[in-house]
């Protein structure tokens, strides 16, 4: 096995999940790679670290604008060369009745978690197919197969990104590249900011493990699926919920 | 002939030579797909992004979709000629 870095990209890892799991790959000592549409604390601390000069890069970009999702994965191959490692995290949720969503609030959800997620995994496994390796991990949701009320949208993208996983195992099997999802449960990040005190402790109680999700319960599924060893498991959606929907 | 045009006939030899060793003759108006050289859709795919990492542009993600190695060569002629 070769002792290289990976190259890994994180789209959306400034905060939340997506920074759980670029800190789990820079501890894993790869390359981490990731765009959000600002700078975080965190992010600029990464930067800051010189132990992390020269296995972690941010760009500033916003993926459901076509061209910076192209300038994002340039810059990355300009730097590293290839990419090794996928992980399309970056979405946003917005919460409200269907009959009462503005345009606006459509456009912005499918914009981001549905077309920024295509953009981005053109352009990767493209230059995945002519290395003949690479994995790719979608992180969808829970309630794109179960639902939830006030999350219509978001619950659409989120069931059209399995789809795509499943689509895509197929289409890239045959080339060495693995794609796998992973459908995280609530968990204790922003996106879940949009549940009351009441409604958290609902899921709670119904969470066999008894708790919400950390980051770091992704971060380690998400390591398992993008194991190098990993050459078999492909087309899955993987659910991480405390075993709130088995 | 451009140097573009050089570059880009190299890189499609070489990786016709890879992907398809079996093609015998990779001429001008030779089809790239069913008929000719046989390339399937993903192997199209691979070969736009070796032509895009050669190049920095590659006529298949510009709505050429060349059917032959002269088609590719005339893209990146007229993409010469517009620097």
């Amino acid at each position: 096995m070769s002792s290289e870095p990976r190259v890994v990209i994180v789209t959306g890892g400034s905060r939340g999940l997506g920074a759980g799991l670029v800190r789990s790959y820079l501890e894993s000592g790869d390359r981490v790679a990731t765009c959000a549409r600002s700078i975080t604390p965190e992010v600029e601390a990464w930067q800051k670290d010189p132990e992390l000069a020269d296995r972690f890069f941010f760009l500033p970009a916003d993926l459901s604008q076509r061209v910076e999702a192209e300038a994002f994965v340039k810059g990355v191959v300009a730097q590293w060369d290839h990419v090794d490692v996928l992980i399309n995290n970056a979405g946003v949720a917005r919460d409200g009745i269907l009959g009462l969503t503005s345009d606006d609030d459509i456009d912005t959800v499918i914009d981001l978690n549905l077309k920024g997620t295509l953009y981005v995994t053109r352009l990767v496994s493209r230059r995945m197919l002519a290395r003949h390796s690479g994995t790719i991990v979608n992180v969808s949701s829970i309630v794109g197969r179960s639902g939830y009320r006030g999350l219509a949208v978001y619950s659409a993208t989120k069931a059209a990104l399995d789809g795509l996983t499943r689509a895509l195992a197929r289409e890239l099997g045959s080339r060495g590249i693995t794609v796998n999802g992973i459908a995280p449960g609530y968990l204790r990040t922003e996106m879940s900011h949009g549940l009351d005190e009441e409604q958290l402790q609902q899921i709670v109680r119904r969470t066999p493990s008894g708790r919400l999700g950390d980051p770091e319960d992704i971060a380690r599924a998400c390591q398992f699926l993008t194991d190098p060893r990993n050459t078999y498991l492909t087309g899955q959606i993987l659910v991480v919920d405390g075993g709130l929907t088995g | 002939m451009a140097t573009s045009q050089l570059k880009a006939e190299q890189a499609v030899r070489s990786f016709v030579a890879r992907v398809k060793p079996e093609t015998r003759e990779l001429a001008l108006d030779t089809p790239l797909y069913a008929d000719g050289v046989g390339l399937d859709s993903l192997e199209t795919a691979e070969l736009s992004a070796v032509l895009e990492d050669e190049l920095g542009t590659d006529p298949f993600t510009s709505d050429a979709m060349p059917q032959t190695l002269g088609d590719i060569l005339t893209f990146y002629g007229t993409v010469a000629a517009e620097a």
